[in-house]
């Protein structure tokens, strides 16, 4: 499973959606990106030890401008791990992480987080506006400038909340909380946005227009997208590529048909998660 | 106007007035970060540390004057070691601070008690309590000094340290060095906190930290907002308790922290929540 496993590509023609793209991938038999692409993100034979345990085991990959990615494996898999490094929160013990060439920790600007777990302080006196401030900044505004302002707003009538600018963070409901973390996270303008399990919370008809409006994104941004997720629904929906791990290996990468046509992956990646529920649901 | 400027016309009244407005407003400052890390017990934990490091100072042989400064290390580890257990583990603000809070006062305790028989007798209650209006000129001047100084890197810190609180995981995905601005807001807590023990005493100067900041949170509808609104509670609260107590004849630090208590109350009726 190098990176040259793939063979050159005709040159794609611009796709309506990235779900089109993954069908053309799928046509040519085109497993993985084209090496020669333009990475956004590359991750070199990656290990990460914690306290002496190795929780990441030699993992490559990349994603090129513009693919949408689905992370997934099951409890455990090391997902989170890897995804704290490319943030540039945790340092690898073995190979590389580059974000457009950068260390993670020079190019965080470049990437776009929205956090599973909404660990922020929900009784801060705050606004929307100033929340995707902050993210522009990379600090807390005093006041937000009239420019600031604009750019918030744009960005949030792009993921459909443009009425959310001036609401109380501790008022918005689970769907209206997704929206503007989404904001916050692409009004940096990032080569990859990271969505990690972004429809926790959200009620089944929202999670479905969350997803639709991500690929979206994705597509006409050209901006490379990771999401990680339990939901086999999501991953069927937005990815172009599978990466999956399982105890801190790189187990697959490739196409979704591929890689979903494995019943013990799907079965270890999604069994008795939000995919669960998601169908007890429907 | 007599009302205000009769009792300003002493000098242990204006250097109550300067030393309360100076504790007050960086107590304000701070106070709404505290607060707002869910830490309001913090202040009356580290108060009581610092009784713990008077206790220690009056053991080695200073007297109560010069204790208070002996303090300053003991408390800022106490603080430090409060910050360590919360980022390590899983507990909870208010029980990390009380585990330190019992450690302390139960070190001072032991401390006071392995004094020499005829070591001086301390007087226990003006530690506990203070005296707003004994400061002294030395005392004064180093109130402002801590104080400015805590206060200028505070609001320097503002937008770092409110990011840092508001979700410490992004900020750190935005470049804030969390760890680093939370131990900086613990340690710089503890020294303001010895230093306004100094002026109202080990119990009340926990109220200084919590009241104001609670009440501006109740008012603002931004950090910020809640920030100015704090610190203006805050000091006049000290101003005008300071000048109340004098007319009143009645103790300035409890007067003091009655109107602040009653500026949180008209918060309560009127604040946005």
């Amino acid at each position: 499973m190098s990176h040259d496993d793939a063979g050159a590509p005709p040159a794609a023609p611009p796709w309506a959606t990235s779900i089109d793209r993954r069908d053309h991938a799928k046509k040519l038999k085109q497993t993985r990106p084209d090496a020669g692409a333009k990475r956004v993100l590359d991750v070199d034979h990656v290990s990460i030890e914690l306290r002496g345990k190795l929780i990441v085991d030699d993992v490559s990959f990349f994603i090129p401008k513009g693919e949408f990615v689905c992370l997934c494996g099951p409890n455990g898999a090391g997902t989170s791990t890897l995804l704290k490094a490319v943030m540039g929160l945790l340092t690898p013990t073995h190979g590389t992480i580059k974000i457009l060439g950068d260390d993670p920790d020079r190019g965080h600007h470049r990437v776009g987080y929205v956090p599973q777990r909404k660990g922020y302080d929900r009784d801060f006196p705050a606004r929307s506006v100033e929340l995707i401030t902050a993210s522009l900044r990379g600090r807390w505004p005093v006041h937000v400038k009239e420019d600031e302002r604009e750019k918030a707003r744009a960005v949030l009538a792009k993921v459909g909340g443009e009425k959310l600018l001036d609401k109380p963070i501790a008022g918005l409901s689970g769907g209206e909380t997704q929206r503007v973390f989404l904001a916050r996270a692409l009004v940096t303008d990032p080569a990859l946005v990271i969505l990690d399990e972004p429809t926790a919370g959200v009620d089944v008809k929202g999670r479905a227009e969350l997803l639709a409006l991500m690929a979206e994104i994705s597509r006409s941004d050209e901006l490379a997208a990771i999401l990680v997720t339990h939901n086999l629904a999501a991953v069927a929906q937005t990815a172009e590529r599978i990466v999956y791990l399982e105890g801190g290996k790189l187990l697959g990468w490739g196409l979704p048909d591929e890689m979903l046509g494995q019943s013990s992956l799907t079965a270890l990646a999604f069994a008795g998660t939000d995919h669960a529920r998601h169908k007890d649901e429907e | 106007m007599d009302w205000l400027t009769e009792p300003l016309s002493f000098g242990f009244m204006q250097r109550a007035l300067y030393a309360g407005l100076a504790v007050s407003v960086v107590c304000a400052v701070i106070g709404i970060f505290v607060v707002q890390r869910g830490l309001a017990f913090l202040g009356d934990g580290l108060a009581h540390a610092c009784f713990g490091g008077i206790a220690i100072g009056l053991y080695l042989g200073t007297d109560v004057e010069n204790a208070v400064w002996m303090a300053i290390p003991f408390t800022v580890l106490i603080a430090l070691g409060i910050g360590f257990v919360l980022r390590s583990s899983q507990l909870r603000g208010d029980v990390a601070t009380g585990v330190f809070f019992s450690f302390s006062f139960a070190l001072g305790i032991l401390f006071l008690g392995l004094r020499s028989a005829t070591a001086r007798p301390v007087n226990v209650e003006s530690l506990l309590f203070g005296s707003i209006l004994a400061v002294s000129p030395g005392v004064l001047d180093v109130v402002l000094i801590v104080s400015v100084t805590a206060l200028v890197v505070t609001l320097l810190l503002w937008s770092r340290l409110a990011y840092a609180i508001f979700d410490p995981e992004l900020a750190a995905v935005s470049g804030v060095p969390v760890a680093a601005l939370e131990y900086l807001l613990l340690g710089q807590t503890a020294v303001v906190i010895v230093v306004a023990v100094k002026t109202v005493g080990v119990v009340l100067v926990s109220s200084f930290i919590v009241i104001p900041a609670a009440a501006g949170r109740l008012i603002g509808s931004t950090m910020a907002r809640a920030t100015m609104w704090a610190v203006g509670f805050g000091a006049f609260g000290a101003a005008f308790g300071l000048i109340a107590s004098y007319h009143l004849d009645v103790p300035t630090g409890a007067t003091i922290i009655l109107t602040q208590c009653a500026c949180f109350g008209g918060a309560l009726a009127f604040g946005r929540h």
